[in-house]
């Protein structure tokens, strides 16, 4: 009953948020009607969270008569993972998206005034695009459908790598961030719609564009760590397809926030800036489309429906081209400032973009091209790291290269750059100090990674010492702009130092026999079976005594899990500061030896604490009291 | 220039759709099916159930080899319909893959045993020669030559449109 009364409700949401997309569409601004939009708008929204709600809480009480939570969710589960259950698989997820989604819409309703020329248009595009993904949900992929007569008694088992809180907040941090940027995407879609080359749609978006690069930033740095210990990969990044997806609309949206600050300060880029908010959406919409239509296998991918496929795919299509005809229809009505001047910031800003616009095609070549490649030449090939590297690397430094030069450009004003300040002489000298004495101690010959390190510390240096000015002698500077501007130096270093300094090898130990490695002993102690409520594993006991005499026991597992079968692999590492030491087990050989993997991954917390920094530096944009 | 502008953005999109519409609508509606044809490989394992040594010609003809393991949840799925195939006289070669012998051998006495011989793979190392990438997996072997793979759970609808095509193109059986 009450799975009914859910259901009920989110159709009820459906069909107002359908009202509420025609109605601000089709009619004529007025005060009254802008009030009402937005209230329409807020109630719709109303049914559409307690619905979900109430399927949140059906989770929670193990209400097993609906099909989807008797087949992820159990009633051994803790109360955490019964409600992560709900976005284990695919039709709660969507579900989740776009509660989401219908959130970032209902958050804008609240903030912004009913004066704002744009807003009404906005609230519609929210509302039709809702009502899309929700018909979508409703129709191909419903949560709501029953097991009847009888439930089931305790549920099949959320999918055993999934338990685990990383991966617990990992997607919706993740959803947040893809269905965010709707809020730009609407906007830029009214500001077409309304034809007002006055109207300032740029500074109204900012902090939400903002808010939303953040949590596409920390989503997908959660991934990232989650499939290092959880999956047992092993490294912070693999070029898989799903991470690639998520890696697009990141660098879109990234580029779009340096577009569009161009936009505000001097009304350059504008025609630009519109096209990369539509961008940037449709890229997120993309992602969910790889994702759930099945059309790349990935660890990600969900289960494979055609039909789904080409609902979503007509859908996005539909958005999209729409969004194109209505940019080409309008593209004269929008006024931009010619002519950026040379050497100002802005000129810099559209160099990166070129830059950023280069690595979005890549990605995307990457990521299409063994489809295209399988359905001309019926053959499996797969894009690998080698490709990505070899159009990251370059392009990363030359972009590092001229934001380094870039830190001393204005707005508007075309100022021959000294390449003699203080400022930039001492950086040079530090990171030139620096990269040597690394090129003296580490002795390979991969030129990049010496490039990226002296490229990367370039960076860093410079901005604290735009720092250190900005404390003695307030010299004024964006403290968005100066965090994150560091943190993509320190992510580069550490990216660096990482594959310069990592290694792993695979060994057969015995049990009570030890190995070497790198200065350390690796004693393998004892192996024993442990079973615990819904697994039984194999657990290794190590001990590792490394080069300064310290020690310390690991314990890699092995877990066979019952509901499903599935085998699951549970690293065991040790994290310091400079370096990780991440230990795994493979399978017993005759000889009755384990094989026994074990990787020092160097500087790889910085990574994700570089990622992490860079969302910070967005979070104090989005609280700074700063209008825009 | 913003008439080419105009074009591109236009061009890039639908060109996009297009080819994803293309992909999904072709795609055959068994995406765990493929045809590749290669030799079967040449292995050196023990048989399940005597633990004696098992070799490449001591496996003759046309047969089907069904990648198994206890541990397996999918593989009890298609477990009966396998009997079903037995019974009809289609040789079925078993691959127990990564699985404990003890169990593996259990679970053929709780459930019945499907299969003329059961290759014991403790370590994946056959699997892996034939491109296993999980269980329940399956082969159509014919002279020697697999001819067609599926992966996941076989039921009376994947054999009549992922084998029997091969089977009654190849005059197998």
């Amino acid at each position: 009953m009450i799975v009914e009364i859910s259901h009920f409700l989110s159709v009820l949401a459906t069909g107002l948020f359908f009202l509420t997309g025609c109605f601000s569409l089709a009619v004529r601004n007025t005060s009254y009607i802008s009030n009402l939009i937005s209230r329409t708008y807020s109630h719709a929204f109303l049914f559409l969270i307690i619905s979900f709600l109430i399927y949140v809480w059906l989770a929670i009480t193990d209400n097993f008569s609906v099909q989807y939570i008797a087949s992820h969710s159990n009633s051994d589960l803790p109360v955490f993972y019964k409600i992560s259950s709900i976005w284990s698989a695919h039709e709660g997820s969507m579900f989740l998206w776009i509660v989401f989604l219908s959130l970032w819409g209902f958050v804008f309703n609240l903030n912004i005034n009913n004066d704002e020329a744009l807003k009404p248009k906005a609230i519609g595009v929210i509302s039709l695009i809702l009502v899309g993904f929700l018909i979508f949900l409703l129709v191909t992929s419903n949560p709501f459908s029953t097991i009847l007569p009888i439930a089931p008694l305790n549920g099949a088992d959320i999918n055993p790598v999934l338990q685990d809180p990383a991966l617990a907040i990992h997607p919706p941090t993740l959803y947040l961030g893809y269905v965010g940027f709707v809020i730009p995407f609407a906007c830029a879609i009214s500001f077409l719609l309304i034809g007002d080359s006055d109207i300032q749609w740029e500074r109204l978006v900012r902090k939400w564009s903002v808010a939303s690069w953040v949590f596409l930033t920390a989503g997908i740095t959660l991934g990232s760590w989650w499939a290092y210990y959880e999956l047992g990969w092993g490294g912070y990044w693999f070029w898989d397809p799903v991470e690639n997806v998520a890696l697009m609309p990141w660098l879109a949206a990234t580029a779009f926030l340096h577009s569009l600050s161009v936009s505000i300060k001097s009304s350059h880029l504008r025609i630009w800036t519109i096209l990369l908010s539509i961008l940037v959406f449709s890229l997120s919409l993309f992602g969910a489309f790889i994702v759930r239509s099945g059309i790349i296998d990935s660890v990600h991918a969900f289960a494979n429906d055609p039909d789904r496929g080409l609902y979503l795919l007509a859908f996005i299509s539909i958005i999209v081209l729409m969004s194109m005809f209505l940019f080409i229809f309008r593209f004269s009505v929008i006024k931009s400032a010619d002519n950026i001047k040379r050497f100002s910031k802005e000129s810099f800003i559209s160099l990166n973009n070129i830059f950023f616009a280069s690595l979005i095609f890549s990605v995307m070549l990457g990521v299409t091209y063994p489809l295209i490649y399988e359905y001309l030449y019926d053959q499996k090939i797969s894009v690998g790291a080698p490709f990505y590297n070899a159009i990251f690397i370059p392009i990363t430094i030359l972009a590092s290269l001229f934001l380094f030069i870039s830190v001393d450009s204005r707005w508007s004003r075309s100022i021959n750059i000294k390449f003699f300040t203080k400022p930039i002489v001492i950086s040079i000298m530090l990171s030139i100090i620096a990269t040597a004495t690394i090129v003296f101690l580490f002795n390979t010959k991969v030129i990049a990674i010496y490039l990226s390190i002296f490229f990367g510390l370039l960076i860093i240096f410079r901005y604290l010492i735009e720092m250190w000015n900005s404390f003695n002698y307030k010299k004024y500077i964006n403290p968005f702009s100066v965090i994150a501007h560091f943190s993509l130096g320190l992510l580069l270093v550490s990216i660096s130092f990482n594959s310069l300094l990592s290694s792993e090898r695979a060994m057969n130990i015995k049990i009570d026999e030890y190995e070497e490695y790198k200065g350390m002993k690796v004693y393998f102690n004892d192996i024993k079976f442990v079973e615990a409520s819904n697994y039984d594993a194999v657990q290794a006991e190590f001990y590792i005594e490394d080069s300064a005499g310290k020690n310390f026991t690991l314990n890699p597992e092995k877990r066979r899990y019952f509901t499903r079968g599935q085998i699951t692999t549970e690293t065991a590492i040790k994290v310091t500061i400079l370096r990780d030491i991440y230990l795994t087990i493979g399978d017993q050989l005759d000889d009755g030896s384990w094989v026994v993997n074990i990787q020092l991954n160097y500087f790889i917390r910085w990574i994700w604490f570089s990622a992490a920094l860079m969302a910070f530096a967005g979070i104090v944009l989005v609280f700074s009291k700063r209008k825009i | 220039m913003k008439a080419l502008l105009k074009l591109t953005v236009l061009i890039l999109p639908i060109s996009f759709i297009l080819m994803f519409f293309v992909l999904l609508t072709d795609d055959t509606p068994y995406p765990g099916a493929d045809y590749d044809v290669f030799d079967m490989p040449q292995f050196q394992l023990k048989n399940l159930q005597d633990n004696e040594l098992i070799f490449n010609s001591d496996i003759q003809g046309d047969y089907i080899v069904n990648i198994w393991a206890s541990w397996c949840i999918t593989c009890r799925i298609e477990h009966p319909y396998l009997m079903n195939l037995s019974k009809q006289g289609m040789p079925i070669i078993g691959l127990n893959y990564k699985d404990e012998r003890r169990d593996a051998i259990d679970w053929l006495e709780k459930y019945g045993n499907p299969y003329e011989t059961v290759i014991h793979d403790l370590k994946g190392t056959l699997a892996l020669d034939m491109g296993v990438t999980g269980a329940p997996e399956t082969f159509l072997v014919n002279n020697g030559e697999i001819v067609a793979h599926y992966q996941g759970e076989i039921n009376p609808s994947i054999w009549a449109d992922v084998f029997m095509p091969v089977i009654d193109d190849r005059e197998m059986f």
